[in-house]
């Protein structure tokens, strides 16, 4: 069945929940991982992905399909992301601020360990993107995206949305070089 | 048609060409997926269970928005009887005769009981001699008038 369908049935009211649960499983795994790549944590991508599935049921019965569904979806998760980031921004200390920069530095899990000193760089120069560039860059590099889809999710237009993701890869390289 | 689908894979062609990054880059990102990409066995199938029981719960938790919305269309008829209401009870208050007039009597009786003995004997000294006076006047003024009865 297709996404449209699917949402047809939801706003007629028929057997709600199982058109909501197809839409789950078609399109999760792509929303999480999205979510994870931008903040790292699994715990909190959990979070953001869970209060993202709530806001697109309580949401669905007034989405008049215009776009296709996963951009609307991509658009809720791209919007939950950035509050949740925002938030937590708020809360943070600068002292604790100075612990998870000495924790990227020296990372302390067995895991992390074990990571070259390439992918903790990597890992440092992505948490030092604008969340927009960082959104921007995942949904083209990972999800193969078109960059007027990446537009209309996260607002802006197409030549903003190449820009981005020009600025991301050049950040990130120039990071990656430097010793 | 054709040329527009040739001019969109040559859109395509050059954003590929534009987006080319370094080795180097591309080793870190590869990693970098496969390390975000780790997710417990099951967790989200445990994910559906966990949202679904979130929105059932949603569900029964009874809304409080219809009472405000209804609270916010009927708002104006809520004012004005609250307005009636609170003329209607003053004007019953204040316009109650029998009310009143307990209230200026209540008043007059605390206020002569209250009076000390002191004030009420100071009163007294001072007035004493204006009370004579016009005593005076008046015993002088009856004899006048006998005394002109007389004549």
């Amino acid at each position: 069945m297709t996404d449209q369908a699917l949402i047809t049935q939801f706003q007629n009211g028929e057997s709600k929940e199982a058109a909501f649960t197809q839409l789950l499983k078609s399109h999760q795994a792509q929303v999480f991982f999205q979510i994870k790549k931008m903040v790292l944590e699994h715990a909190d991508a959990d979070d953001i992905a869970q209060a993202v599935w709530i806001k697109v049921w309580n949401k669905l019965d007034g989405f008049k399909q215009e776009s296709a569904f996963s951009t609307w979806l991509f658009r809720v998760a791209y919007n939950e992301t950035l509050n949740f980031i925002a938030q937590k921004k708020r809360l943070k200390t600068q002292s604790t601020q100075n612990e998870l920069d000495h924790g990227l530095e020296h990372p302390a899990s067995q895991d992390a360990l074990k990571e070259t000193a390439i992918q903790i760089k990597l890992e440092r120069a992505i948490a030092e993107l604008p969340e927009k560039q960082r959104f921007v860059f995942m949904l083209r590099y990972y999800n193969a995206f078109d960059y007027e889809k990446i537009a209309a999710i996260t607002g802006t237009t197409v030549g903003g949305a190449k820009a981005n993701y020009h600025q991301a890869v050049k950040k990130m390289t120039s990071m990656l070089e430097q010793a | 048609m054709s040329l527009i689908n040739d001019m969109n894979d040559m859109n395509d062609m050059n954003d590929k060409e534009n987006e080319s990054i370094s080795k180097a880059l591309e080793e870190a990102l590869k990693s970098f997926e496969a390390k975000t990409k780790q997710v417990s066995a099951g967790y989200f199938d445990q994910f559906e269970l966990d949202l679904m029981q979130k929105i059932k719960a949603q569900k029964q938790t009874p809304k409080r928005a219809p009472i405000i919305t209804l609270f916010l269309e009927h708002k104006q008829y809520l004012v004005a009887a609250s307005l009636i209401f609170a003329i209607a009870t003053g004007f019953l208050f204040f316009n109650n005769p029998e009310k009143n007039t307990t209230t200026i009597a209540k008043v007059e009786l605390i206020e002569i009981e209250t009076l000390p003995d002191e004030l009420i004997e100071a009163y007294v000294n001072n007035n004493e001699p204006v009370a004579e006076v016009e005593w005076n006047s008046a015993i002088e003024a009856a004899g006048t008038n006998l005394i002109s009865t007389n004549q």
